[in-house]
């Protein structure tokens, strides 16, 4: 089991902090729903442009609560690359990445 | 609402000399447009036109982006070219996404420039929300045919922003060099501060050329400049002024 996040749903050019913010926000209620074994899919499909301000607001409090259980797929744009590798150095984390949006 | 300039305030605009205005209009560089009042005929100049002159004529938007970084009482900005707000930066910064993702070549690394270009124009709003010393908002101006975008606050600067969070930074080459290295936030307690190390990473992993002026440090960043080459310049920069070269 598992929930699924198409980011593509909040904007395709994803770079500033206050709507990093505004989107987790919006997002949280259905975060609750999630049980301790469930891991959560965060779908980059469609993204233009994501840069680390927005990445960090929307990522760090996910990091927090789920660490290992967040998957991210289709993570080949470069943007999206070169962000999440900024936020792994950051937050000291390796993400589980899948490539192929199945 | 398109406004229409006299060639004085035209010239001023443009940071120019009205002689020069008139140069441009016999060459047809920059057309003026005429109004006969009984027997005299005056010069005019559209809004819309000055824009799209300054769209496709990189040199003369970057002297102006600097009069407006450098000035103390700058001339008020073509609306094409000003983002009084961070709503207005993002609608512009999307215009400049679609642009350049029509440029074939581009295809892979346009995100990366958007991505670049949105960190250096959002922290302008970032740092500076209510403390504008002045004029509020970015001067933000790119030319496709170029590669090159120009990004300019009249906020409060780096090394006034991170002396917020660190009191002993002596001064602007040293704040540009933590702004650039450290992850450090002028908006502490808030874990913040990873922007200006991506665009760093960014210019010199995919060979882009940065420029960042601050105070009276000067930033140069390039792949051959990978190791930050940061300079005193005699030109004093009250908040930030950046040109990205891609």
């Amino acid at each position: 089991m598992y929930m699924v996040i198409e980011l593509k749903k909040f904007g395709t050019t994803l770079t500033s902090r206050e709507e990093g913010r505004e989107a987790l926000a919006a997002f949280k209620p259905s975060l609750s729903d999630i049980t301790d074994s469930e891991s959560v899919e965060v779908v980059f499909t469609g993204v233009n442009t994501f840069s680390p301000s927005w990445g960090d607001e929307f990522f760090a409090p996910l990091i927090k609560q789920f660490g290992t259980r967040l998957i991210l797929v289709d993570t080949k744009n470069l943007s999206v690359e070169a962000t999440l590798n900024m936020l792994e150095k950051i937050h000291n984390i390796k993400f589980t990445r899948r490539n192929e949006a199945e | 609402m398109n406004t229409e300039f006299t060639i004085r305030e035209t010239a001023n605009k443009l940071a120019v000399n009205q002689q020069t205005l008139r140069r441009w209009d016999k060459s047809g560089r920059l057309k003026a447009k005429r109004k006969q009042t009984g027997k005299i005929s005056r010069y005019y100049y559209d809004e819309n036109d000055i824009e799209n002159f300054l769209s496709n004529n990189f040199q003369v938007l970057l002297k102006i982006a600097q009069k407006w970084a450098l000035d103390p009482n700058p001339p008020e900005i073509l609306r094409r070219f000003h983002c009084p707000d961070r709503s207005i930066f993002k609608a512009r910064l999307s215009r400049l996404e679609y642009d350049l993702s029509q440029n074939y070549n581009l295809t892979k690394i346009f995100p990366l420039i958007v991505a670049v270009t949105g960190e250096i124009g959002n922290n302008s709003f970032d740092h500076n929300l209510g403390n504008w010393p002045d004029v509020p908002g970015t001067f933000f101006g790119y030319n496709t045919n170029k590669r090159k975008v120009v990004l300019v606050d009249r906020g409060q600067g780096v090394l006034k922003t991170l002396r917020q969070v660190r009191p002993t930074l002596p001064d602007h080459l040293e704040a540009l060099k933590v702004a650039f290295t450290e992850i450090i936030s002028g908006r502490a307690p808030e874990a913040r501060g990873n922007g200006l190390k991506y665009v760093r990473k960014v210019v010199v992993d995919y060979n882009f050329k940065l420029f960042f002026h601050s105070g009276d440090a000067v930033l140069s960043l390039s792949k051959i400049n990978k190791t930050l080459k940061i300079e005193k310049n005699p030109d004093f920069v009250k908040g930030t002024f950046a040109i990205i070269n891609y």
